[in-house]
């Protein structure tokens, strides 16, 4: 018996759909992102795979997982209804006075984002806990019921609670919701001692900010999806894809938005994961690039690596400090201002640069032929002759030579350089720039990443990932099938999980294992609960534990992992040399006589790797023979080889350089690489020469 | 080199020190390096020059390291140097002005060869002596001073410097713990440089930092080329803990044929008993960084986008600290350099330049016992107040310009000591009136939860002079400090009871143009 399983992933531009049947079969499809309604485009996508496959909602009987920008639009935006912010009397500016940070010593014309919730709207409490979790002030009644009735008159929907230590002592942020739940339970309040219990002011507020702030959109969003999947015959609930790489139930994520904010980048880094596991490989690197940035994360022991703290909506030049901070659990990306759309440029120096500006999608590339003038990433491609002008987007867009050729010759007479010799140094300085950022990355996360595979997606991607993979050292380069609807396919992949975090400061040597206990038994329970409501029986429910720790004295701390029987024997002696050696292996330090202490308690609750493989796409179609053309490499034209992919048979081995073209993408093969088609459907190019 | 295959190179050097920063950063144990970024990481060539450095802290230990890492050098026996040996300093004439700043230089061999050096200079939780302050009368009450010595010889620590430093400091453990950060940083940096040789097939780095030194050299005097000639005068007034009023007063020449910049610093104020005067490599700093970052912010900072910035100090002078004169508190005087070069380059570059802002951060350090009777004594802690207004754009609230450091969070200190503020907001309206409007500053209380006495030591600066606002703009407020209510001109190191509190509020920002 078939089952199948739906996944609509939307994005920026794009809503991918993704039909996947119990056999291996796959349909999919991409419709444009309709941003007034975002449902209008998600059911497009639906009906349009549906369509294909011949069936009707009631036949999907398997998982319904969706990953959306609901989230970050709201807050690129700015458009959502009134939100009020509660802090503790004689602290009313923290989103104002954020670090206190000049981010770029050298540039006084730096800005920074507004905050999400202005001063007019930011109400003060007496109340205090302090840092040994003691409550100096308790909330007074009166005070609260004060602030409801104005915000009541401000037509406020939406409330978050940030009070001074609540970190360690979420009692007075508890009290302000039972008060509203009381008094106006039609105002959804975010507690920051629910949403980011851990310990930095301006951090927790900005998160539970956030998460306010986008409640009121994405709770009528959810439900309003629940019930029109409902209205139109499908049977369960959706699974939402967070951005720690997990789904939970649709009305649990609909509370915590602030958690889905990098929903679709996840979904990607789940399907290196889900590769990972295919190939036998245990680690290697995602690469995923698009129009405007890349994104890499690490994947070690087939899992994505998590961070605790990111940042959306950078607002000047790109540049790091200029967002909103978010402390929850996430995959650990590296974004970097380089794609397709890129603009290339000589600075003072007479070095080519590359971004952070991008000429997007509108004007877009001078190839795009809609006014742009500036030489782009993809207008060196197409320069080279590694793009087609007349099979971009399987032909669907005419890309207009003449003017990339333009752009290049103008960039090359400011580099003193002929025209095809300046596409190449874009071709080369954005895959070193990608190079760069990776190798700093991993070495910040005392990763070794000379020779880790790289896995390739995302339209610009496997154009520039075996020059990327030159140059991180590494010998291969896996170019999954489905590689246009790859992050809504990864939601399919993904286990259902949450990840909870909750600090709790001690020294190791006078751990408090009664409150260890208190602090895991919450989280356990928080966890099996969310796995209940994504479906998940308990048996099945898995709960892995960490431990955030650190010298006594730091400040930055270092995830150790925790098998049970660490917890269950109470073996600190145990934790302190997994401690040493993570430490050694991340610094290469070790401070024998150094107080230890841990920081925060980590609960991982998941269900088990879904199984849902696609090995064939329905309707790929029969492609031309190889053909071939003149590429420019390193300034030289030479004749190469194009294969269409959907020909590419078991037996073919396909020496580099080549180019591989599917509809949505090109695969770029460079000279003493082969390429070959693995049974997952994916293409390997691996390098047969010794290393650069 | 093409423009293509420097950029390749150039890249990957700054990813070097970018990791290399970013590693001591999270290894560290003062608080000040890990939440303020009060660091400074650089690769140099192996004749000493700055060739890239980490973008992060502050322009003080930038520009210095820069000097710190030629006057090393200076001293030492650069032939006889051997893989494994690490060199040290705190000498404030040749590194970054205080004892708190240590810099570490590591030699970094390829084949045998010296090819480069790693540097990095912190500011230390302690260093012994008088403590963070401008108190002390001469500089050896000031604390440990470390002449320029090798940490590691080949690999070997020198036990004989490690335990005069441990028994000379009153937080062995911390600093102990970024001693390691900075030579293990530094360990990275020479892997890295190796690997990146290896990649690109290079012996060393020469010809790269060559290109690099040169073309930033050249970019520099092209801008300054573009400039008209002549002389501007600029001069800025503010007060120091004590009441003791400084005036900077800068003439900036531009030669334009030459492509150079001189700043003459005749007229400023003389030396000061105070721990305030300021080293002339740290004054330097503050300068070079005023002409930078307001001709060109995005050119890389380096020997060569330095060298065409000159500076002309007078022999009797705050800016130029002499032997045995105190510099404890030097930043208080040094970061308001910039302003009187700035109120001169707003003759030829109005849109560049920034008003006058609240300039140097207040810098906070307690010492005493908690209500358990467990003696602390904190790291050094600062606050902002408000940047002086742009051109474009008002100044920016409860941020310094020209430092770039962050406050450390109210959380993480009640974590760490037993403090407990009672306030910390904005105060609006003190950022000064205009066309743009100055960054206001903050308002921030605070007392201690103990039974025992305590001591305060806090460097607030214009309590009674204002950031001046600029082209008609309005005046930042002055800064307010009291303790229970009553204002305090003399906040050196003072005895506090049990129940005293805190009061200040931190400059605003002056205004641009006129409202």
């Amino acid at each position: 018996m078939t089952r199948y399983s739906l996944a609509i992933d939307i994005g920026g531009t794009f809503t991918d759909a993704v039909l996947l049947a119990s056999d291996g079969q796959s349909y999919v499809d991409k419709t444009l992102t309709t941003h007034d309604n975002l449902l209008e485009g998600f059911f497009r996508g639906v009906d349009l795979v549906l369509g294909k496959a011949g069936i009707a909602p009631g036949d999907v009987d398997d998982v319904i997982v969706h990953a959306t920008t609901v989230v970050t639009n709201a807050l690129i935006e700015r458009k959502g209804p009134p939100v009020a912010l509660l802090l503790t009397e004689g602290f009313r500016d923290i989103l104002y006075i954020r670090e206190e940070h000049r981010y770029d010593m050298y540039d006084p014309q730096i800005e920074f984002a507004e905050p999400l919730i202005p001063m007019e709207r930011t109400f003060t409490v007496k109340e205090r806990t302090f840092a040994d979790a003691s409550v100096g002030t308790a909330v007074d009644r009166a005070e609260i019921l004060d602030i409801i009735a104005k915000c009541r008159e401000m037509g406020i929907v939406s409330v978050a609670v940030c009070f001074l230590n609540s970190y360690r002592n979420g009692a007075n942020e508890e009290e302000v919701r039972r008060i509203f739940a009381e008094e106006a339970p039609d105002i959804y309040v975010s507690l920051s001692s629910v949403i980011a219990p851990q310990m930095r002011e301006y951090l927790r507020a900005s998160t539970v900010a956030i998460n306010a702030y986008t409640v009121p959109i994405t709770r009528p969003y959810l439900s309003a999806l629940i019930t029109e999947l409902k209205t139109r015959g499908f049977s369960q609930q959706p699974l939402i894809m967070l951005s720690n790489g997990g789904v939970i139930g649709a009305e649990r994520a609909s509370t915590i938005p602030v958690r889905m904010i990098e929903s679709g980048p996840a979904a990607g880094a789940l399907v290196a994961c889900y590769f990972s596991r295919i190939f036998g490989i245990p680690d290697l690197i995602s690469f995923d690039m698009g129009g405007t940035t890349a994104k890499a994360c690490m994947v070690q022991g087939h899992e994505p690596l998590v961070t605790g703290t990111f940042e959306v909506d950078r607002r000047y030049r790109f540049k790091p400090g200029s967002g909103m901070p978010i402390t929850v659990p996430s995959i650990d990306m590296i974004e970097i201002g380089a794609g397709g759309g890129s603009i290339a440029s000589v600075d003072d120096l007479g070095l080519l640069k590359i971004g952070p500006e991008s000429a997007g999608s509108m004007p877009g590339p001078a190839c795009y032929g809609r006014g742009g003038v500036n030489p782009c990433v993809t207008d060196a491609d197409v320069v080279l002759g590694i793009l087609d002008p007349k099979r971009f987007l399987g032909g669907d867009m005419q890309l207009d030579t003449a003017a990339a050729e333009k752009a290049l010759d103008e960039l090359g007479a400011k580099l003193n350089l002929p025209r095809s010799q300046a596409a190449w140094g874009v071709f080369e300085v954005v895959c070193e720039q990608m190079a760069a950022a990776t190798r700093t990355h991993a070495t910040e996360r005392g990763i070794d990443y000379r020779g880790l595979p790289l896995l390739a997606f995302g339209g610009a991607g496997p154009v520039h990932a075996c020059m990327v993979a030159e140059l991180t050292e590494s010998t291969k380069v896996i170019y999954p099938p489905l590689a246009s609807v790859l992050s809504a396919f990864g939601t399919l992949v993904t286990p259902a999980q949450i990840d909870l975090v909750r600090s709790l400061v001690s020294p190791l040597s006078d751990l408090d294992w009664a409150a260890v206990d208190a602090v895991l038994e919450s989280m356990t329970r928080e966890g099996g609960d969310a796995l209940r409501e994504a479906g998940i029986p308990d048996e099945e429910a898995r709960f892995a534990h960490a431990v955030e720790m650190r010298y006594s004295g730091q400040q930055s701390e270092v995830r150790i992992n925790l098998p049970a029987d660490v917890i269950a024997a109470r073996e600190t002696k145990r934790i302190e040399a997994l401690f040493e050696t993570e430490y050694h292996h991340q610094y290469g330090l070790k401070l024998s006589g150094m107080g230890i202490e841990i920081v925060n308690w980590l609960v991982t609750a998941s269900g088990s790797q879904a199984d849902r493989p696609a090995a064939r796409q329905a309707g790929a179609g029969a492609g031309r023979k190889a053909e071939s053309r003149t590429v420019y490499i390193n300034g030289k034209p030479q004749q190469v080889a194009v294969h269409q992919r959907s020909m590419i048979t078991a037996d073919d081995v396909i020496a580099g350089p080549v180019i591989i073209e599917e509809r949505e993408t090109t695969i770029f093969v460079l000279e003493n690489w082969v390429a070959t088609l693995h049974a997952s459907g994916s293409i390997v190019a691996e390098r047969t020469k010794g290393a650069l | 080199m093409d423009g293509v295959e420097l950029q390749i190179l150039w890249s990957n050097l700054i990813g070097i020190v970018s990791e290399q920063a970013r590693a001591l950063q999270r290894i560290a144990f003062s608080p000040i390096v890990r939440e303020a970024g009060d660091l400074a990481n650089g690769l140099f060539d192996e004749n000493a020059r700055m060739v890239a450095q980490a973008v992060t802290g502050t322009p003080g230990h930038i520009n210095s390291l820069a000097a710190a890492a030629r006057n090393l050098l200076a001293h030492t026996d650069m032939d006889q140097l051997k893989p494994g040996d690490v060199l040290i300093t705190n000498d404030p004439w040749m590194s970054a002005g205080h004892f708190f700043d240590i810099t570490i230089i590591s030699p970094i061999f390829r084949n045998g060869r010296i090819i480069a050096y790693a540097g990095s200079t912190i500011h230390h939780s302690d260093i012994g002596g008088y403590g963070i302050g401008s108190g002390a009368r001469d500089i050896h009450e000031e604390g440990l001073w470390i002449p320029v010595m090798k940490l590691y010889e080949e690999g070997r620590p020198n036990e004989t410097l490690f335990s005069i430093i441990k028994r000379n400091v009153r937080t062995p453990d911390a600093l102990m713990g970024d001693l390691g950060a900075q030579v293990s940083s530094g360990m990275i940096a020479a892997e890295r440089l190796n690997a990146l040789c290896d990649r690109y097939g290079l012996d060393d780095i020469s010809t790269l930092s060559e290109e690099i030194i040169a073309r930033s050299e050249k970019a520099t005097r092209d801008a300054i080329a573009k400039l008209p000639a002549g002389t501007w005068h600029g001069a800025s007034t503010f007060d120091v803990p004590g009441g003791e009023v400084i005036e900077l007063k800068t003439a900036v020449t531009v030669d334009p044929d030459k492509g150079e910049i001189t700043i003459d610093f005749e007229g400023s104020s003389g030396p000061s008993a105070m721990g305030i005067n300021v080293v002339p490599a740290y004054t330097h700093a503050y300068a070079t960084f005023a002409i930078r970052s307001t001709l060109n912010p995005d050119l890389p900072n380096n020997a060569g986008s330095l060298a065409p910035i000159k500076i002309k100090l007078p022999d009797d002078c705050v800016v130029n600290a002499r032997y045995p004169s105190p510099v404890n508190a030097r930043h208080v005087v040094g970061m308001y350099v910039p302003f009187p070069i700035l109120k001169a380059l707003a003759q030829i570059l109005p849109d560049a330049v920034i008003a006058e802002g609240s300039g140097a951060v207040w810098t906070i350090q307690i010492q005493g016992k908690d209500a358990a009777g467990k003696p602390f004594t904190s790291s050094m802690f600062n606050y902002s107040g408000g940047m002086g207004a742009r051109a474009h754009k008002p100044g920016l609230s409860a941020i310094c310009y020209p430092t770039g450091v962050s406050a450390v969070p109210v959380e993480v200190l009640e974590a760490s000591y037993p403090i407990a503020f009672t306030c910390k907001e904005l105060e609006r309206g003190t950022g000064g009136t205009g066309r743009q409007p100055g960054g206001d500053g903050q308002r921030i209380g605070y007392r201690m939860r103990t039974n025992s006495r305590w001591l305060l030591n806090t460097i607030p600066s214009r309590l009674a002079y204002g950031p001046e606002g600029i082209f008609g703009g309005g005046d930042g407020a002055k800064g307010t400090f009291q303790i229970n209510g009553e204002d305090v001109a003399d906040t050196r190191k003072r005895e506090m009871n049990p129940d005293d509190e805190v009061f200040m509020i931190t400059p605003g920002g002056g205004g641009y143009g006129e409202a």
